[in-house]
Order: structure tokens, then C-alpha cells, then sequence
């Protein structure tokens, strides 16, 4: 068999896909960057195919990205991760329908993208100044509320007061107005969804500087939080995608990339 | 794992954005200052009520709309009548109407096209009725019009010094008392509007007792509070918030002889005046309560404006009733959108002198022409006098937060540092 890997090199983490030749997903990996992404990037891939049991032989293209894809000396090819989020959630997404609009909440930055009917990247807007809106801003979050990152959905879902919307665009800010809010005997619930909400607002602002397009996708880790899910569909006013693991489309979109890149090139 | 949710209509969505607005200032309010005023509970849960849960307080009403101040709630009561003042201060609806309007107008008036665009109202106005005051306001009534709501223009003169324009408003006043009544189908009378002027006399006499504490050294009520308490005549049943203010009275009292202070030792006394502070647009007054400062007097049709000066009759029979309460709403307004008004700023400077005022801060809504215009003849009259004056023009969005707290944290610290020189 010929297998093909996509690496997603992070801020936070390393994300591994790899796919057969039909561009199924076949097996995935996430690891935390670290210090030394360059070395535990090898080591994810090596675990992940003995995993797999797939031999190092039997992977035939391997294309990196994200911010430290260059440093990942063994790839045939490296892409920009915008590219490769576009390509991975029409993949992922197939079975669904056409995405014209991706939604990514990374570690560290949030995105949006418009694609074309054919699926090219038309347009894109990204938000990268500071962490608020992103995954490491609710990490933030969650540990000033004393609850599990995983918790933050449930929680959201309890709320049965008015969304308590956190003003400030800075996570440092936006720590100490939680605490006030903790300190003045607001409920969690209420915080929590007032979080979601500000973000999903943030978000959509984003988009519509892209223009929303239905259908639309949404993927990054934060995806995994249904609350931030709800919130967002509530702010677009529309329903979203999210695919089954959304922390790793962009690596997906790599391996989707390894794939038509080697069959055109043994074609040629 | 993904589950199916179901999504707000875009009116659900409004009016969450709406409640989270308003919960974030009456928090603000509840929590953040210190000596909270326990009578103030009930103007706190009223905004909650209405603006966070959506709760009528008026129904089986007519309610009438109004924009501005210079329409007679004297006249609305006294037709059986609830007053919907519809000057509005919400960001969600300022960008709805935003879409509407040219992007450079006036926030209030944007807010108050986008509340009707969006029609998410808790007291919706059965009519309304538009003094022709800043042209904003007055195009504004034209196009709510155009959403199929009744708008009747009321001509409102641009000068009040002359006859003319006196004669000439108190027929306006008379022909909306003619309109409003056939609407209601109910008589103006001698009794119902001798009882209704009473009525908003005593509201406007209370109002008064609630600003003399703030003479006082030691200051028992924040100037935000007092904006709130101003704010929810716009909308309130009047004997509710009548016996609200009384409680408030009473409490003033006690916290007054007591000596509480609701701000610090050094904190500097702000008049403040400009386009009005409307919930929950309480931006600038927030900041500088928040700053080490204390508002002690305000020039504003949002509050001192609306209730400085009282409906004075001679002759309790009905037309001179009601050219009484026409003179009251022209001669004694000092609004920016006269031709001459001297008027408002010796109302400033008195204000200054009586409440004992270390400086004024002026704000002027962006697109707001009026009052950025006669930014210029207050800054210089203040400076004839002596009196330190910050102006600052901003709109309803959230995001100059911090550079707009730079600036009067500034100006504070430099009222501050005078009061120090002088000692
Ligand atoms: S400033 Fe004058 S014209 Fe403007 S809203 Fe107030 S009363 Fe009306
Ligand atoms: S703030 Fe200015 S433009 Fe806006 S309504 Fe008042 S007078 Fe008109």
C-alpha cells in the first residue's frame, strides 16, 4: 500500500494525518509542540505508523505545514496552511455538502477563509494580534473558572441567565474581568457562555469581512466545545459544520495534498 | 460529539445582544462602586426586567412615542397616555440602523431607526410624535415612517428668543394636543391636565431633592445612578417611579446625615453636559465614576434638562395650562439645536458654581453636528471663567474603551492636581 502524510507544525501542537490513496483518512496524531518541534515531529510520525502498522517505506509523499513546517526537513513539499485547511475541510467535509466558508480557531490565532465553487481560496482574514477568541484564551478561561477546558460546553448549556459578555479584546484583561465576575458571585454558567459568546461575535466579525457563504465549516480545536459551537451558529444565524476531529483538517489537507501531488507527478 | 442545536431567530438574537448590553452596565452599577444605595434595587431590576428579560410594563396602554423631550408628557398623561421616550443607547440597535442611515450620523438617532428596523420591542409606541429639533431626528421620523409606523412632525422652532416662535409653537403644542386626543378619543380637559401637570411637577420636585444632596461635601449618590434613575422615566409607569424616588429620598437623607460618600477624599466634582448618557451607553459617565471622580450636576436632556425647570401656571384654566406647559418645553430648553443659546451656557456655569464643580466634561456623540459645533463657545466661555473643561466626542461601540479612559483618567489627575495647588 502507499501511504501519504500531512504535518502540521503549530504553535501548540504537532498534528499528523495520514491517508491512503482514495484520500481516506486512515489514522491521526496530536502532540504538543514543545520545545523542540523539529525533533518530536519525527518522533510523533514514527509512533503514529508503527500505530498505523505502516512502514516508513510505504509512505510515498509527505507534505508539511503550518507555521513550522519549514523546519520539517523531510517533506517532498511544504504548503501554506491556509491552503491546506481549504483542501482538508472539502475533504473532510464531503459526505456534507460544498464549503464555501471555514471558520479555524487555532492555538493562538483564528481565521477565516471564502472559497470558490471549484474550492480555491478567494479570500481569507485573520486574526492574530493577541489570544483573545482563540484556544489558548479559553484554556485561560477555564483554568480561572477552575473547570477542565472539556467542561466548558456542559457548562455553557446549563446557563439559564444572560450571557455575561467579556469586554475586553486582551486575554490578560479579560482574566481579571472573569475574576471579578467570579468574585462577585456570578455563575459559572453565566461566564462561561458569556466567553462563548464574545468570541462567536469576535468571530463573525471576521467572517463577514470575508463574506459568509453557506456552507460553512468550522475546525480547530475549539471546535470540540459544542457551546462555542451553538454560540457561533447563533451569532452567523446559521448553521455550521464541524467534521469528526477538527483539530487536525489542516494536517488532512496536507495528506490530501501528498496524495494528488504524487499521483500527478507518477502520472507526468 | 456534535449535536444539533437550534438557532436564535435574528430578534432573539438582537435582544440577547441587547440583554448582554444592559446586564454588563447594571452589573457595573450593582458591584462595582462602593456604599451601594439600597433603593436603587428597584431601578437596577426595572432595566433588567425590560431590557434583559423583555417584560412589558405597559399593557392594555397606548403607549405614545416620543422623540426627544420637548413633546408634553403633561399632555400624554393627561390624554391617558404612556410617554415612550425613543431616544435610544443601545450599540446593537446603533448598528442596525447603522445600515439605514448615512454611517456618519448621529448613534442616537441610528440607535433609535434600528430599535424600529429590528422592532424588538418590550413597550412597542402605538404612534409617535417627532418635534422637528436636529435635522437628524427629524429625516430619522421620516424613514421610521417608511417602516409603517405613524410619525406626526410637530414643528419645533430653531429660535425661542422671538414672539413669532413662541406663538408659533404654542400652536404647535395645541394641534398635537388636537391629534393626540382624537387618537385617544378623550377630551383634554381643565381637571386631567391641571392633575397630570401636578402629577409630572411633583416627579420633576422630587428630581430636584435628589440633586441638592449632591451640594453636599460628602456625595450619597454616584452621577451614573442618577442617570439611571433619569433614564427609566423614558419608560417607567410614572406612580411607580414616583414612589421609587420617594424611597430614594428617604435614603439620601439618611445616608446624608450620616455623612456617606460615595466617592474619595479627593475625588473632583464633574458637571457634565453634551449629548445625552442613555442606558446603557453609560461610557463616558462609567469612566469617570471609575476614574476617582464624582458627576455632581449634568446638562443633558437626558436628566438636569429634562427636569430643571417645572411647568409655572397662573391661571389653572386650559388654554392657559397649556401654553404654560408650551413655554416650559421651548423657553427653558437649552438644547444645542437653537440658534443662539447663551442659555445653556450660563446653565453650565451655574451649575459649576452651585454644585461646587472642579471641571466639565463635554461629550459630543460623533456625527452629532450641534453639539460638536458648540463645543467651540462652551470651551471658550469656560475659559473666561476659569473652569477646566475635557471634551470628547465618541459613539456607542465598545472599542475606544481604552483610550477614551487615558484621557479622562488624565484630565482627572490634573483636577486633582489643581485642588492641591489651591490648598
Ligand atoms: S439634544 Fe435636543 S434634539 Fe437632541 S435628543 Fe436631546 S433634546 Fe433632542
Ligand atoms: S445627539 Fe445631536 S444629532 Fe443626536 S439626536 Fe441629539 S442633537 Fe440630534
Amino acid at each position: 500500500m502507499r501511504y501519504f502524510v500531512g504535518i502540521d507544525i503549530g504553535s501548540t501542537a504537532i498534528k499528523i494525518s495520514v491517508a491512503d490513496e482514495n484520500k481516506n483518512l486512515v489514522g491521526h496524531k496530536i502532540s504538543a509542540s514543545g520545545s523542540m518541534f523539529y525533533k518530536y515531529a519525527q518522533e510523533a510520525l514514527a509512533e503514529l505508523l508503527k500505530e498505523l502498522g505502516i512502514d516508513e517505506s510505504e509512505v510515498v509523499y509527505t507534505v508539511a505545514t503550518g507555521y513550522g513546517r519549514k523546519l520539517f526537513k523531510e517533506a517532498d513539499e511544504n504548503i501554506s496552511e491556509i491552503t491546506a485547511n481549504a483542501i482538508g475541510a472539502q475533504q473532510a467535509a464531503k459526505s456534507y455538502g460544498n464549503i464555501k466558508t471555514i471558520i479555524n480557531i487555532g492555538g493562538q490565532d483564528s481565521k477565516a477563509i471564502s472559497l470558490d465553487a471549484e474550492g480555491n481560496v478567494v479570500n481569507f482574514a485573520m486574526n492574530d494580534r493577541c489570544a483573545a477568541g482563540t484556544g489558548k484564551f479559553l484554556d485561560v478561561v477555564a483554568m480561572n473558572l477552575e473547570i477542565g477546558v472539556d467542561e466548558l460546553s456542559d457548562y455553557h448549556f446549563k446557563s439559564k441567565g444572560t450571557p455575561l459578555s467579556i469586554s475586553s479584546t486582551c486575554a490578560v484583561f479579560a482574566e481579571s474581568e472573569i475574576i471579578g465576575l467570579l468574585g462577585n458571585n456570578h455563575s459559572v454558567e453565566d461566564i462561561v457562555s458569556g466567553v462563548h459568546y464574545s468570541i462567536a461575535k469576535r468571530i463573525v466579525k471576521l467572517v463577514k469581512r470575508v463574506g459568509v457563504k453557506e456552507n460553512v465549516y468550522f475546525d480547530g480545536g475549539p471546535a470540540l466545545n459544542d457551546g462555542l459551537v451553538s454560540a457561533i451558529e447563533n451569532e452567523l444565524g446559521h448553521k455550521i459544520f464541524v467534521p469528526e476531529y477538527p483539530q487536525i483538517t489542516t494536517s488532512y489537507g496536507a495528506a490530501v495534498l501528498a496524495c494528488d501531488a504524487f499521483l500527478s507527478e507518477s502520472a507526468s | 460529539m456534535h449535536t444539533e442545536h437550534t438557532i436564535e431567530t435574528s430578534a432573539e438574537r438582537q435582544n440577547r445582544h441587547k440583554a448582554m448590553e444592559a446586564i454588563s452596565v447594571i452589573n457595573a452599577l450593582r458591584e462595582d462602586f462602593k456604599s451601594p444605595i439600597h433603593s436603587m434595587g428597584y431601578f437596577y431590576d426595572l432595566f433588567e426586567k425590560v431590557y434583559c428579560h423583555h417584560q412589558p410594563l405597559h399593557e392594555g396602554k397606548a403607549k405614545i412615542g416620543t422623540m426627544c423631550i420637548q413633546i408634553p408628557s403633561e399632555i400624554i398623561y393627561a390624554l391617558d397616555g404612556v410617554p415612550i421616550r425613543l431616544c435610544n443607547g443601545f450599540y446593537t440597535d446603533d448598528e442596525i440602523g447603522g445600515d439605514l442611515l448615512p454611517q456618519k450620523s448621529c448613534p442616537l438617532v441610528k440607535a433609535t431607526v434600528g430599535w424600529f428596523a429590528s422592532d424588538n420591542f418590550s413597550d412597542k409606541p402605538d404612534i409617535t410624535f417627532s418635534p422637528t429639533t436636529c435635522d437628524q431626528k427629524t429625516k430619522a421620523g421620516a424613514i421610521i415612517e417608511s417602516f409603517g409606523h405613524t410619525v406626526i412632525d410637530v414643528g419645533f422652532p430653531r429660535t425661542k428668543e422671538s414672539e413669532e416662535s413662541r406663538h408659533y409653537w404654542r400652536e404647535s403644542v395645541k394641534s398635537f394636543a388636537v391629534k393626540l386626543s382624537k387618537f385617544q378619543g378623550k377630551k383634554l380637559t381643565r381637571s386631567n391636565l391641571e392633575s397630570a401637570i401636578k402629577k409630572v411637577g411633583y416627579a420633576q420636585s422630587l428630581y430636584h431633592k435628589l440633586t441638592e444632596f449632591r451640594k453636599n461635601k460628602a456625595v450619597p449618590i454616584l452621577g451614573v445612578d442618577m442617570f439611571l434613575v433619569t433614564n427609566a422615566f423614558f419608560f417607567d409607569k410614572i406612580d411607580e417611579w414616583i414612589s421609587a424616588v420617594e424611597k430614594l429620598v428617604v435614603e439620601l437623607e439618611q445616608r446624608a446625615s450620616e455623612g456617606v460618600n460615595v466617592a474619595g477624599k479627593a475625588s473632583p466634582r464633574i458637571v457634565y453636559t453634551g449629548s445625552p448618557p442613555i442606558f446603557p451607553n453609560y461610557k463616558i459617565p462609567l469612566i469617570i465614576e471609575q476614574s476617582d471622580a464624582i458627576i455632581v450636576a449634568d446638562e443633558t436632556c437626558s436628566s438636569n434638562r429634562m427636569f430643571n425647570d417645572m411647568v409655572a401656571v397662573d391661571e389653572w384654566n386650559l388654554y392657559d395650562m397649556i401654553d404654560s406647559v408650551s413655554d416650559k418645553y421651548l423657553k427653558a430648553c437649552t438644547c444645542p439645536i437653537f440658534t443662539q443659546n447663551d442659555d445653556r451656557i450660563r446653565r453650565i456655569i451655574q451649575l459649576v458654581r452651585s454644585y461646587n464643580g472642579d471641571g466639565v466634561i463635554y461629550q459630543a456623540f460623533a456625527g452629532c453636528q450641534v453639539y460638536e459645533m458648540e463645543q467651540r463657545s462652551v470651551l471658550a466661555a469656560m475659559e473666561k471663567e476659569g473652569i477646566p473643561i475635557l471634551y470628547i466626542e465618541s459613539d456607542y461601540s465598545p472599542s475606544q474603551h481604552g483610550q477614551l479612559t487615558t484621557r479622562v483618567e488624565a484630565f482627572i489627575e490634573s483636577l486633582k492636581n489643581r485642588k492641591r495647588m489651591k490648598k
